[in-house]
């Protein structure tokens, strides 16, 4: 049942992904350009949403809640090089596949370079495990957990605070900085 | 009759509620990823990668592929993160499907070094490489760290979308002349 409702779950999140222009490199670039970062918004509402929807509704049913182990040099160094894979190709894991389905041919290339990046990572693992993973690695440690308060008050102050940052900051930032008769 | 109601009903619900694209779908994408954590657990792609490497070397080099840490730790593609990604596949060719007129480029180029569609496929498939190391290497990418990870308040989520999004930034900053 889990492999049908992932199914599901997966065509909601390609649709979405394609309407909102996620899966645009164009797109992608222009948020880290700070150009227009519509996207950036996009992400920060669905995790406004989400963290207060999810553990509201932990009160009512049982979440498969899971969540990733920190281990620090590993998953900075992982986003590095994950941000300017980011910057160079304009897709991420997900927004390829997407791009694929589209029909865009470059989003082909990067999930090819998805494939090659985790063959690499395949080959390498047991060189990089004792250096990057096994090192100031700290478990399952959530936010809530750190500050000792109830998961619901962390949720609702993350999302207020997101939600007032996609609401007060500007969508497209330079054309309100350089002309002030541009369109939102 | 139901159609008068629709008719007189839309026009007005839209100009009371003017959302841009990016929240309504934000809207959604927030109930979906909720959804997903409710019914089998948080979305995730980019371990897809590694265990379809997996289900390769297991036909080419069974054994090398029975004797990789890696490998045996990510498991086989029967998982529910393999038809999430499938679902991604088919999600994004029915929605471009749905829009028609305004459906995907076959190539959109970004930056100034991609003076011909060879470049353009270079610079994807680079990207392609470093987003997968990156992701496999912190344990998960946007939709496992960023999405559903922040939203279930990981610690580790958190430092992997300020990571990402600092060395994002100062990339697009670096590769001058966009296009």
């Amino acid at each position: 049942m889990s492999l049908f409702y992932a199914l599901l779950v997966g065509i909601a999140m390609g649709a979405l992904i394609q309407r909102v222009g996620a899966s645009s490199p164009r797109m992608i670039l222009a948020s880290l350009r700070l150009e227009n970062v519509a996207i950036m918004k996009f992400m920060a509402t669905t995790i406004a949403v989400g963290t207060v929807v999810a553990y509201a509704m932990s009160y009512f049913v049982p979440m498969h809640f899971d969540v990733k182990p920190t281990y620090v040099i590993g998953v900075v160094v992982g986003g590095l090089i994950f941000g300017t894979g980011f910057a160079v190709g304009g897709y991420c894991p997900g927004t390829c596949v997407v791009g694929v389905g589209e029909g865009r041919r470059d989003a082909i290339a990067a999930v090819v370079g998805g494939i090659a990046g985790a063959l690499l990572f395949t080959l390498v693992y047991t060189l990089i495990e004792a250096p990057l993973i096994k090192p100031m690695s700290y478990g399952k440690i959530t936010l809530f957990g750190m500050l000792h308060l109830p998961p619901m008050i962390v949720a609702v102050a993350l999302a207020v605070l997101f939600i007032a940052g996609v609401t007060l900051l500007p969508t497209v930032p330079r054309a309100r900085r350089f002309r002030a008769s541009a369109t939102s | 009759m139901t159609n008068a109601t629709i008719t007189t009903e839309l026009p007005a619900r839209r100009s009371a509620v003017s959302l841009p694209p990016w929240a309504s779908l934000g809207i959604i994408f927030g109930l979906v990823s909720a959804a997903a954590i409710a019914l089998y657990g948080p979305i995730g792609v980019s371990g897809t990668y590694p265990r379809f490497v997996g289900a390769v070397l297991r036909g080419v080099a069974p054994a090398y592929a029975a004797a990789n840490p890696y490998l045996v730790k990510m498991g086989s593609l029967v998982t529910p993160e393999t038809m999430l990604v499938i679902g991604l596949l088919v999600g994004g060719f029915v929605a471009a499907q749905l829009s028609g007129a305004s459906s995907a480029p076959a190539v959109e180029y970004v930056h100034a070094n991609e003076v011909t569609p060879a470049r353009r496929y270079l610079n994807a498939f680079t990207g392609g490489v470093l987003i997968v190391f990156g992701a496999r290497l912190a344990g998960g990418c946007t939709s496992g760290h960023i999405i559903s990870g922040i939203t279930q308040l990981a610690v580790s989520s958190i430092l992997f979308g300020a990571a990402v999004f600092a060395s994002g930034i100062v990339t697009a900053r670096l590769i001058k002349g966009g296009r």
